[in-house]
């Protein structure tokens, strides 16, 4: 009967829509419009004040230097071994690390969803070390793995794991301490995320699912997971952007050292340490680049999916 | 080129940072080095001294008896963070905004040239001529960039060889028995991690063996020689053969001066500040320091550190400045300086005092450390230069690339870096 009357109405309607639509349009972009010059000043402005720079050589090496480059710095970062070993550790870090936060954090998640005495204090004891900045969890990580006293190669020793090896000092073992204190720190996060979508799951789905005999593993591998992809979707891009822009934990722990140098590294201290405005420029626009790339990809792959699993469902 | 956006560089430079985890932005000052000059000393108006974090109280205590001695004059203490890059960094964003907020900068000695070669600092040649035969000579010549004076002596440094007196009698009298002593007992410990401190002591080395990596008149590259090589074989196979512990490429001067106290070496390489703690730990008694060996049949040589104050180009105070400068780098400040911060006095009469015999009992091997101790290479790219050495020898120190490649690779980066200018 409503779909009866709306279709009927159609044709009026939108003629009616339009004009006042424009007018609401109008006002909406008026009211808009201070947030959009804040953001335009302080977003927009930057990055393409970065992608110009990135076209010049500006070095603060040399005083009064400066000329435009074109696309000599991207050509440079190219052909430069520094910068495709960062890609590759970025990559290896993100996709080691973005892993075992999900597994883990899932876990997590559906352990805190159950019901049983204490759980908002597990609740918010497990947030405690997404809490801590990341330069002190860094900085704790590192004095646990420094060799002779720290705790980790002392224990390991004695129980004859990983003797002799110079955690982050050697290649691999670094990245392995550093993807550790990445889930150690980020893993509650995801479990965060993930708890909130579990709790919208309405329960009279499982109730029904288990009048239909369906076992445990059955309803999560039916109900929980389709159901929580969307949550699942939305914490893996952001941790994945995160992990991609991974600057503190290589800085502290390793000065990107052993194969632990990632492309947010790379770029500051081409900019910071070594004063290459264009260069550094070029590899921060770079990363920008691959950022928006991966997340232009999620969206497009894992998106497709919801909806066909939705449809499903 | 743009001129417009220079005033919100600032602002851009930390939205940049939060969009793709950098910073950047920034202005250029231009030109070649303003040869303005600081004379004239005057104690009044109102100076800001700019130096790392006041971790002993000395460069306050030092400030509060300039205000008492000079009521004209209000010197203000602005503390930068501990770490030298950090420093640095703040200082030349300021600089490069010209920002007059910091009449006096304390910069460590491998800085200098570089700001004298932007324009950044004013001329105190006049004050030098005048006064440079109360500081220790090797101290002065780390002020000079092109035949001019940047700035005063501060404070100085000399690495030194700590050695456990239960595990070897004497100090090692050339490098390659101590590193033959070191593989038969605990080791040794340096500063092998990727970063400045690798690079003092790879220098170290090499100029014990009278080697160098730029040439005198600062033009040309000269790391790739027999020299450079040898050093650079002689440190892999020391973590090769057991002489270090592979954990020294983890290690700055902290990490190092741990291992000692834990007592799981038996030499180590560090700056004079390790001494007083050192005996405090449970290794107290049974150390003793040395001015380093050289290479069999060569003397020993040590680098220098330290810090210079120089006056900024954009002080509104210049002469106040000055004679803060003055007033700090008297012998009686110097002693507060060694005896509270145990920071090594640039006065070669200070090292003569009671007091700061007692502080550092180590205090005429200190001096004649200090005074034999060469400077790093004088050059506006030191930086540049510094990471070309740190990079190649940390390579070599892992396995990652023989001696031979990376010195030759060292030498490129370092040409490069100084064509750059």
């Amino acid at each position: 009967m409503e779909a009866a009357t709306a279709r009927l109405g159609r044709g009026k309607r939108r003629k009616k829509d339009k004009s006042y639509g424009s007018e609401e349009r109008r006002l909406a972009a008026l009211l808009l419009s201070p947030a959009m010059v804040v953001i335009a000043l302080v977003a927009a402005y930057p990055i393409g004040y970065a992608v110009w720079l990135s076209l010049t050589e500006y070095s603060l090496r040399v005083p009064g230097k400066w000329r435009f480059a074109g696309f000599d710095n991207y050509t440079q970062a190219f052909g430069d071994s520094d910068f495709w070993a960062a890609v590759k550790n970025t990559f290896i870090f993100t996709g080691i690390s973005v892993t075992l936060e999900l597994a883990i954090g899932l876990g997590m998640a559906l352990a805190m969803h159950a019901a049983f005495k204490g759980r908002g204090l597990l609740r918010t004891v497990v947030l405690v070390p997404w809490a801590v900045l990341t330069v002190v969890s860094a900085i704790t990580w590192r004095t646990l793995f420094e060799p002779n006293l720290g705790l980790a190669p002392t224990v390991l020793g004695k129980l004859g794991i990983a003797e002799n090896v110079v955690w982050l000092g050697q290649s691999g073992y670094a990245m392995a301490v550093m993807v550790l204190a990445d889930v150690w720190k980020t893993a509650p996060f995801m479990a965060l995320l993930l708890l909130a979508g579990l709790q919208v799951i309405p329960d009279d789905v499982y109730d029904a699912a288990k009048v239909d005999g369906a076992t445990a593993w059955q309803r999560f591998r039916r109900i929980t997971l389709p159901l929580l992809m969307p949550a699942i979707l939305v914490a893996l891009i952001f941790r994945t952007l995160d992990a991609l822009r991974i600057f503190d934990l290589p800085f502290v722990l390793t000065g990107g050292t052993n194969g632990t140098s990632t492309l947010s590294l790379i770029a500051q201290q081409q900019l910071t340490t070594n004063n290459l405005i264009g260069y550094g420029s070029a590899l921060a626009v770079l990363t920008f680049v691959i950022v928006m790339a991966v997340s232009f990809i999620y969206i497009r792959t894992v998106g497709g999916n919801i909806k066909s699993l939705a449809e499903d469902t | 080129m743009m001129k417009t956006p220079r005033m919100l560089a600032a602002l851009v430079a930390t939205a940049l940072f939060a969009i793709a985890g950098c910073g950047g932005g920034g202005d250029d000052s231009g030109g070649t080095p303003k040869a303005e000059k600081a004379t004239q000393a005057k104690a009044s108006g109102n100076v800001t001294w700019c130096i790392g974090k006041d971790t002993t109280g000395a460069f306050g205590t030092v400030v509060d008896n300039f205000n008492k001695a000079n009521p004209k004059a209000k010197v203000k203490l602005l503390e930068l963070p501990e770490s030298a890059d950090d420093q640095r960094r703040l200082e030349i964003q300021r600089l490069r905004a010209k920002s007059s907020e910091c009449d006096v900068l304390g910069m460590d000695v491998i800085w200098t040239a570089e700001y004298a070669a932007q324009g950044w600092l004013k001329d105190v040649s006049d004050y030098i001529s005048q006064n440079g035969d109360k500081f220790i000579k090797s101290t002065v010549d780390t002020t000079n960039y092109q035949g001019k004076n940047w700035a005063v002596p501060f404070n100085s440094n000399a690495g030194f060889i700590f050695y456990r007196t239960d595990q070897v009698q004497s100090a090692p009298k050339d490098w390659e028995s101590l590193y033959k002593d070191a593989a038969d007992n605990n080791g040794i410990v340096y500063q092998g991690f990727r970063y400045e401190g690798l690079t003092v002591d790879f220098l170290e080395l090499l100029y014990s063996k009278g080697g160098s990596i730029v040439s005198d008149d600062g033009k040309k590259a000269t790391a790739n020689s027999q020299e450079v090589k040898d050093v650079l074989k002689f440190m892999a196979d020391g973590i090769k053969d057991g002489a270090a512990p592979k954990a020294v490429t983890t290690y700055k001067e902290e990490e190092a001066r741990r291992a000692f106290e834990s007592g799981n070496a038996t030499f180590m390489r560090n700056w004079p500040y390790a001494y007083a703690l050192d005996k405090k730990s449970k290794i107290g008694s049974k150390f003793d320091i040395a001015t380093f060996p050289g290479f069999s049949g060569q003397s020993g040589a040590g680098v220098l550190g330290g810090y210079n104050l120089g006056i900024s180009a954009f002080s509104k105070n210049p002469s106040g400045s000055l004679a803060f400068i003055e007033f700090a780098t008297k012998p009686d400040q110097q002693q507060i300086m060694a005896t509270e911060a145990s920071l090594p006095p640039v006065t070669s009469a200070t090292y003569d005092s009671a007091a700061v015999k007692k502080a550092m009992p180590f205090a005429a091997e200190l001096k004649t450390a200090i005074e034999q101790a060469k400077p790093r290479p004088v050059s506006p790219v030191y930086p540049q230069i510094s990471e070309a050495v740190y990079n190649n020898v940390y390579d070599a120190l892992q396995g990652k690339a023989s001696p031979d490649e990376a010195a030759s690779k060292m030498n490129d980066e370092i040409q490069k870096a100084l064509e750059t200018f």
